[in-house]
């Protein structure tokens, strides 16, 4: 019996960031799917500590908040740097793409969001070149779980926004090479991941 | 000479949660003070990963983003719970606690005058998960998480503080809270620094509002 579950709605959203985590890194886990419906009626939303989901079980541990969930994996699985340097530098990264994921929903004008991508993009970019050339992972030479939320949200952005990685040729390569991963290619074409769709009910 | 160097704005704003922590945890640190002429100008801005503050300094690392700052100082002077478990509910903690604090930012910035009141109705739901944590914990006799500080106790200080000056009653329904912000304020260098002229001189935000 898999120690983890998540608790979430059909979506990718919040969760595909850890899903691919543990997929890549040969983890199973359980899908409780939450519907709408019941979000609203039920009494789930109520236990939920912030009121919101995800809601995440490692065993008797429950946890709430996506990003306590990544670091909390990063943790438990060597994800997280191979020092104290450069787990910092990891931090960095993952707080600069929720910055990004809250941009991405709060944006009204699909057409501004899509003039300012760009420079939110850049500073990936600029790390990558930093880092062995773009060769290796965000940060350092092995993969953290910044490296599966990086990867989860350019995959989004390149369907939201077709061509947005093409100023980025080191961004563009990463996620060619992340995404041949053996065990994370067969979860990317996994119909579990195919049919899911990445939001709920946003816009862009 | 101080290892630390805090590179901000001269507003409290997000920093001084970390000054907080840095204070009262005995450390020294230097204060690069950037006004907004020189931020829009120079080229500062420029060379800051996301193009923002704060930047800080610990040696020869330099660090942007203030919950990636928090979590290194946690890391490194054992705030950062007991053991894994301990460390991922002080990391929820703080997300919640970075929830409330955009919703705060945005209204400051872009909403005040008008959101305001709708803002304060709505505070008790958002308040309400840690004094829930707190009831849950030693009957709030101890941090928001476990019997030993963290940096997510400085951070949701700081918050609640920040709030006593938006909406001066908002803790009076959270005794759990209320007391939980007195016992810290009183902490011996923790006192010194939040009546220090540094602290009380400067000002929350940056457009006057608070």
């Amino acid at each position: 019996v898999p120690p983890y579950t998540i608790v979430y709605f059909p979506t990718r959203g919040r969760c595909e960031a850890l899903r691919m985590l543990l997929a890549d890194q040969d983890q199973s886990w359980k899908e409780e799917v939450v519907t709408k419906e019941s979000w609203l009626q039920g009494p789930l939303k109520a236990s939920c500590l912030y009121g919101q989901l995800p809601k995440f079980q490692d065993g008797d541990l429950t946890l709430y908040q996506s990003n306590a969930i990544l670091r909390h994996l990063g943790r438990s699985f060597g994800l997280y740097g191979t020092d104290e340097r450069e787990a910092a530098l990891v931090d960095m990264v993952n707080d600069g793409l929720e910055d990004l994921r809250r941009r991405s929903a709060r944006a009204g004008d699909k057409a501004q969001y899509v003039q300012e991508l760009p420079a939110h993009l850049k500073p990936f970019e600029t790390l990558l070149s930093q880092n062995q050339g773009g060769q290796a992972f965000i940060v350092g030479d092995q993969i953290s779980f910044a490296d599966y939320n990086l990867l989860d949200l350019l995959l989004n952005h390149q369907v939201l926004v077709p061509g947005c990685l093409d100023p980025f040729p080191l961004l563009s390569a990463y996620v060619a090479r992340l995404s041949a991963r053996p065990k994370l290619k067969a979860f990317l074409a996994s119909p579990e991941h195919v049919n899911r769709p990445i939001f709920g009910s946003r816009k862009i | 000479m101080p290892p630390y160097t805090i590179v901000y704005f001269p507003v409290q704003g997000r920093c001084e949660a970390m000054r907080m922590l840095l204070a009262d945890q005995d450390q020294s640190w230097k204060e690069e003070v950037v006004a907004m002429q020189s931020w829009l100008q120079g080229p500062l801005k420029a060379s800051c990963l996301y193009g923002q503050l704060p930047k800080f300094q610990d040696g020869d690392l330099t660090l942007y983003q203030s919950n990636a700052i928090l979590r290194h100082l946690g890391r490194t002077l054992g705030l950062y719970g007991k053991d894994q478990r301990e460390a991922a509910l002080v990391d929820m903690v703080n997300d919640g606690v970075e929830d409330l604090r955009c919703k705060y930012v945005s209204l400051i910035y872009t909403n005040y005058e008008a959101g305001k009141e709708d803002y304060v109705k709505a505070l008790p739901q958002h308040l309400k998960p840690f004094e829930t944590l707190l009831s849950q914990n030693k009957g709030g006799q101890a941090f928001i998480v476990g019997d030993q500080i963290s940096f997510a106790d400085y951070n949701l200080l700081d918050l609640l503080r920040i709030h006593q000056v938006l909406a001066p009653s908002c803790l009076d329904s959270f005794p759990l809270l209320s007391a939980y912000v007195a016992r810290l304020n009183s902490r011996p260098k923790l006192k010194a620094f939040l009546t220090s002229p540094d602290h009380v001189n400067r000002p929350i935000n940056g457009n006057g509002k608070q």
